[in-house]
């Protein structure tokens, strides 16, 4: 009889908490996991933070190869799966070989949405190790660094690059950043950030192209041209469904996309699951199906996909939840907000300080927090409640919060 | 035998729920929680946030950095695989808390 075999395919961190979330659970079995990048699995967070600005190599690391041997993980770099057989579950490999599995998961991940005007040398895209390396050498001090976009990714990487002494001009199509992620009110919070920093952030501004002018780059927009020596674009990713749709496996429609699969990781393949920023999931506290890119969530739904892959009815529950660190300061935000929610503010949105709660229908749905993480613990707690506090207590920064949501809840 | 460092009164804590202390050039995060004295490393094993800035939720403590979430008693991190060193804590009748940095008595 052969040797009972899971496959994870994707290197990164949901594959990774999959298979240490397997050995936990007592799996005997074979576990391959297999990733495209040349190197092992690795945290994709310190990325655009400190791995940026101090390069530490060490800490990057999720199945360092000591800990896999000892826990036979067999971890396969630089191949790609490429299809699922629909018979038998075997996963056909690009090196031309195949590997048996009595269940798969997918967790291929997404890469940066690309603009084909914005490309070639001095133009960077921001995912890998490789990516991040390459932009590090590019951050020298005085260099002209424009951003291309003004998200999450870009804020950290214009902090970073501030940090290591270049000038940073941050671009962003929108009103005002992170309008998109947290509306107009709390983007405008934000921006106060990275201009106090000393990084010119412009707003309605749509980027054309570029061009060289010698060794250097002018990138033009709608509203003249920006010189620049490095430029860094940020506007989103796109999952890497390839392997479900070459293997018949449903996906989402629009650019969006994603692989479907329901409460439990399940895809429309018998014995395949997916996990992470690839899965379009069915979320009971959304409503609906979702696509979520954070590191957070990468981690407990590679986890709760594992447990379903053993053959447990794990239904995945967790809020979204995120964190950026940039400019000295810790941005959080957990849940999804509807359109329609108001917002309760505990703390001055022009202060160092403050928490924005979004209420709708009688229930916190999502909160951002400028260094108030603590508050973000107590909202996460009201969201999978499904209720809120009194807005004077959610205000009141003498109440203590702690308390209130153990009393209500 | 276990050297014990007088670091707070008890009632000081059962306002103010968490404090950080240092004993020896070790900071340690003390929480009260449901009348009991917990002693963790204050240092977050994640990123090095202070843990005694964090919430006390449902009988966890939550690091304000990245809502890790720790078992006071026995320091491990929810769904995370680590554990945050904790210390032997003692309240003596008179309410003072005392910790002690031996570990060797602590089975987390």
């Amino acid at each position: 009889m052969t040797r009972a075999s899971m496959v994870l395919v994707g290197g990164g961190q949901a594959s990774a908490v999959a298979a240490r979330t397997l050995r936990r659970q007592g799996y005997d079995g074979r576990v391959v996991v297999v990733g495209d990048e040349r190197h092992r699995p690795y945290q994709r967070p310190p990325l655009s933070k400190e791995f940026l600005t101090a390069g530490d190599e060490s800490a990057l690391e999720l199945l360092p190869e000591a800990w896999a041997e000892e826990n036979d993980i067999q971890v396969r770099t630089g191949v790609r799966a490429l299809k699922i057989s629909a018979a038998d579950g075997a996963v056909l490999l690009d090196d031309g070989t195949t590997v048996g599995a009595d269940a798969v998961l997918l967790a291929t991940g997404s890469r940066p949405r690309r603009l084909p005007m914005l490309d070639g040398e001095g133009v960077h895209y921001l995912r890998t190790r490789d990516d991040a390396v390459a932009l590090r050498e590019a951050l020298v001090p005085g260099a002209r660094v424009v951003l291309v976009g003004g998200g999450f990714i870009g804020g950290e990487v214009a902090s970073a690059a501030h940090e290591l002494g270049a000038r940073v001009t941050m671009l962003e199509a929108g009103p005002v950043p992170l309008a998109q992620a947290v509306g107009a009110e709390l983007g405008a919070a934000y921006v106060r950030i990275p201009r106090a920093a000393g990084v010119d952030v412009r707003v309605d501004i749509m980027v054309e192209g570029l061009r060289r002018e010698g060794g250097r780059i002018v990138v033009t927009t709608s509203r003249g041209d920006v010189p620049a020596d490095v430029v860094v674009v940020g506007v989103g990713a796109v999952p890497n469904v390839d392997i479900a749709v070459d293997s018949g496996i449903d996906v989402g429609s629009g650019p969006g996309g994603g692989i479907l699969v329901d409460e439990l990781c399940r895809t429309s393949m018998d014995r395949v699951f997916a996990a992470g920023d690839v899965a379009r999931h069915l979320h009971r506290g959304v409503g609906e199906h979702v696509r979520v890119e954070h590191f957070d969530h990468a981690s407990r739904h590679g986890a709760t996909a594992s447990r379903n892959m053993l053959g447990e009815s794990v239904a995945y529950e967790e809020s979204h939840w995120f964190w950026s660190d940039q400019f000295g300061h810790n941005l959080q935000y957990v849940g999804h907000a509807g359109r329609e929610d108001r917002l309760v503010v505990r703390g001055d949105l022009e202060g160092d300080q403050w928490t924005a709660f979004f209420v709708g229908e009688g229930r916190v749905t999502a909160a951002f927090a400028l260094d108030a993480g603590e508050d973000i613990a107590v909202a996460r707690e009201l969201i999978s409640a499904r209720t809120t506090l009194p807005d004077e207590v959610l205000v009141d920064r003498d109440a203590d919060l702690f308390e209130a949501c153990e009393e209500w809840l | 035998m276990t050297q014990w460092h007088d670091v707070a009164k008890v009632r000081d804590l059962e306002l103010r729920k968490k404090t950080a202390v240092t004993v020896e050039g070790t900071t340690i995060a003390l929480f009260w929680i449901k009348g009991t004295v917990y002693a963790l490393a204050d240092t977050c094993i994640h990123e090095q946030r202070q843990l005694s800035k964090g919430a006390i939720l449902f009988g966890k403590v939550v690091c304000p950095g990245h809502q890790w979430k720790f078992d006071p008693a026995t320091g491990e991190a929810e769904g995370q695989g680590r554990c945050a060193p904790v210390f032997p804590v003692r309240v003596s009748e008179d309410g003072i808390v005392s910790v002690s940095l031996d570990r060797a008595g602590v089975t987390a």
